[in-house]
């Protein structure tokens, strides 16, 4: 099976700055319906590796592949197999959704009269069947954004990949769209890739996360492998003599990093609950003034990959700066 | 079962050839353009004249129509070069209005909609795009210019005879050729002013404004220096000269055909070189 993304010694150079310095990875699995989250502040080089694989920029040096296919040589055979949606809003105002589906369906190679009939699906398939002989120009920003979801998707393609696809979503028809995205990969058979700086959004769908820093990657995380092992990150903030609480928690399997301040942040294996915990700052007599815990792990992930963070819970600060193969 | 029941479904059937979606494009503007009353109204209007010239060819080949009138006006009744160029210089005017209504609203919407990105992420090129755009002015201008010229041309051969056109071929050629390098150039025009302004009616202005500034400038040239290379900047006065020397009509003084022809290839360069500029599907600013 090839890879859905492949990227090797990738350098794109756009007038006289070098935005992509020679990344390398493999994502994804081909047809294996997974979700690839794109991550990284911004002037990263996210939308510049989207637009890349799109074939929008010639890379200087080394080689991109999207499902197997040079994206640059053989641009217009990668092109049939995926469905792209802009971060900006991108459309023919004048012409009613379906006209605008259906010309980007026979565009993409879609007989007359199945892209007529695609476009009625995919609109219905979105939530616009009833607007969609409305002019794209008079749609809401949530209504385009569907829109240009629907365009993105019309053919079938092997591969989508979304930019920024929760912009100016109110948070129902955010709901929606990660649905839509989650359908397109458990249903549909879809790779995805997602460039979003909502982490919260890349969690919910995603498998895996890359994050980009300053045209290079530094971190490959497999949040699938995270989300199985179930552990439990907390914030915390006390008052007093907290000098034994790492001592404490490590008695209990539980990591944690003093911050300085007593701020705390602290990892919970599986099976210790937020009670032992309470337990534990009341055996040492401290008072709590914060304590938030979740589950998640990818903000810890961003915040360390992007130097926001000196180390996660139970790990040494990072001392050098991380490599560009993605590992830390 | 009715669409919206079925839900959505990958499509894994065959995709069409190269000229099949590129086609796509014309068809899809032509059907828009054809709701535009101003351009229908234009296409009309230009249609008048081949009309007239039509009759002129029907009266100029019944000399028992004439017969008893003087030579002067007998002569002026012949089909000759002089007459097709003529016919022409009308219809390339008209070929300019046509572009100046009907070429901005195919590109400028596209950008200032953000569209490039859509079309340049599925298999066309940039090639492919302009291509696609040109052939829709092609397709726009071809009733006005050379298809009413080579039906002009094959009434007269109808009803000259054989003897006529065995003499007179090249003017059909030269009608042909003509004409298309003309609405080609007028083409590239209405897409680079529509590539260059966002806003229609700006581009619209842009495309006349570019044949008569650029005649303006000429003749000022000329009057100011005492030169006559000014003229070479006339677009108008360049396709004339060409078409003057492929009909086999009288020329006009100034410059040889030949030096309009390479100025108009400096222009159509200067146009392809604005539309590469333009029509890229992101922005990269240096």
């Amino acid at each position: 099976m090839s890879a859905v993304i492949e990227l090797d010694d990738l350098r794109v150079r756009l007038g006289r700055r070098e935005v992509l310095e020679g990344i390398s990875c493999r994502l994804g699995v081909a047809g294996a319906g997974k979700a690839i989250g794109l991550l990284g502040p911004n002037g990263a080089g996210k939308s510049t590796l989207i637009q890349t694989l799109l074939g929008f920029h010639q890379p200087s040096a080394g080689r991109a592949r999207v499902l197997g296919v040079d994206c640059h040589s053989q641009s217009r055979q990668v092109k049939a197999r995926i469905g792209y949606m802009p971060e900006n809003d991108a459309f023919i105002a004048d012409l009613t959704a379906v006209s605008f589906l259906r010309l980007m369906g026979e565009i993409t190679g879609l007989p007359r009269d199945v892209a007529l009939e695609k476009a009625h699906e995919v609109l219905f398939h979105v939530g616009l069947g009833e607007a969609r002989y409305r002019a794209i120009g008079t749609y809401s920003l949530g209504m385009k954004q569907m829109a240009k979801l629907a365009q993105a998707i019309l053919h079938g393609p092997e591969l989508v990949i979304l930019d920024e696809p929760t912009n100016g979503l109110d948070p129902a028809a955010r709901s929606r769209m990660l649905k839509l995205i989650r359908e397109m990969k458990d249903n549909h058979g879809m790779s995805v890739v997602l460039c979003s700086h909502l982490l919260r959004d890349v969690e919910e769908v995603c498998d895996e996360a890359v994050i980009l820093k300053a045209g290079k990657i530094v971190h490959h995380a497999d949040l699938e492998a995270e989300r199985r092992t179930n552990r439990r990150f907390v914030e915390l903030e006390v008052t007093g003599d907290d000098s034994g609480l790492f001592e404490v928690l490590r008695e209990h399997g539980a990591e944690g990093v003093n911050e300085g301040g007593g701020h705390w942040r602290i990892v919970l294996p599986p099976g210790v609950e937020i009670d032992s915990l309470w337990r534990l700052i009341a055996r040492l007599d401290l008072s709590v003034h914060r304590l938030t815990h979740r589950r998640d792990s990818l903000e810890e992930i961003f915040l360390k990959a992007v130097g926001h963070l000196q180390a996660s819970p139970g790990q040494e600060p990072a001392v050098q700066e991380v490599a560009a193969d993605g590992r830390l | 079962m009715a669409v919206y029941k079925r839900g959505y479904r990958r499509y894994q059937g065959h995709l069409t050839g190269y000229w099949s979606r590129l086609l796509a494009l014309p068809r899809f503007a032509w059907s828009r353009l054809m709701a535009q009353r101003l351009v229908v109204i234009v296409m009309m209007v230009s249609l008048f004249w081949p009309l007239a010239c039509g009759v002129f060819i029907y009266v100029s080949n019944h000399t028992e129509l004439w017969q008893g009138l003087d030579r002067g006006f007998t002569r002026f009744l012949e089909i000759n070069p002089r007459f097709f160029v003529i016919f022409m210089n009308f219809q390339a005017v008209f070929a300019v209005l046509l572009a100046a209504f009907a070429g901005p609203s195919l590109i400028a919407p596209d950008l200032a909609n953000n569209a490039l990105p859509l079309y340049f992420s599925r298999p066309m090129s940039r090639a492919d795009y302009v291509l696609a755009r040109m052939l829709v002015l092609l397709g726009l201008l071809s009733p006005v210019t050379w298809v009413p010229g080579v039906l002009l041309f094959g009434m007269q051969t109808g009803m000259a005879g054989w003897d006529w056109f065995q003499l007179n071929w090249k003017i059909g050629l030269g009608i042909l050729g003509g004409f298309l390098l003309w609405i080609t150039f007028v083409s590239m025009v209405a897409m680079a002013s529509s590539a260059y302004v966002k806003w229609r009616i700006v581009a619209g202005g842009l495309v006349l404004a570019f044949f008569f500034v650029l005649a303006g400038a000429g003749a000022m040239i000329d009057n100011i220096l005492r030169v006559e290379w000014g003229s070479l900047l006339n677009p108008t006065l360049a396709v004339n000269k060409i078409w003057r020397w492929l009909l086999g009509a009288e020329a006009l003084p100034g410059p040889e055909a030949y030096e309009h022809a390479i100025a108009l290839a400096v222009m159509a360069a200067g146009l392809l070189w604005v539309l590469n500029r333009k029509l890229r599907p992101v922005e990269v600013v240096s």
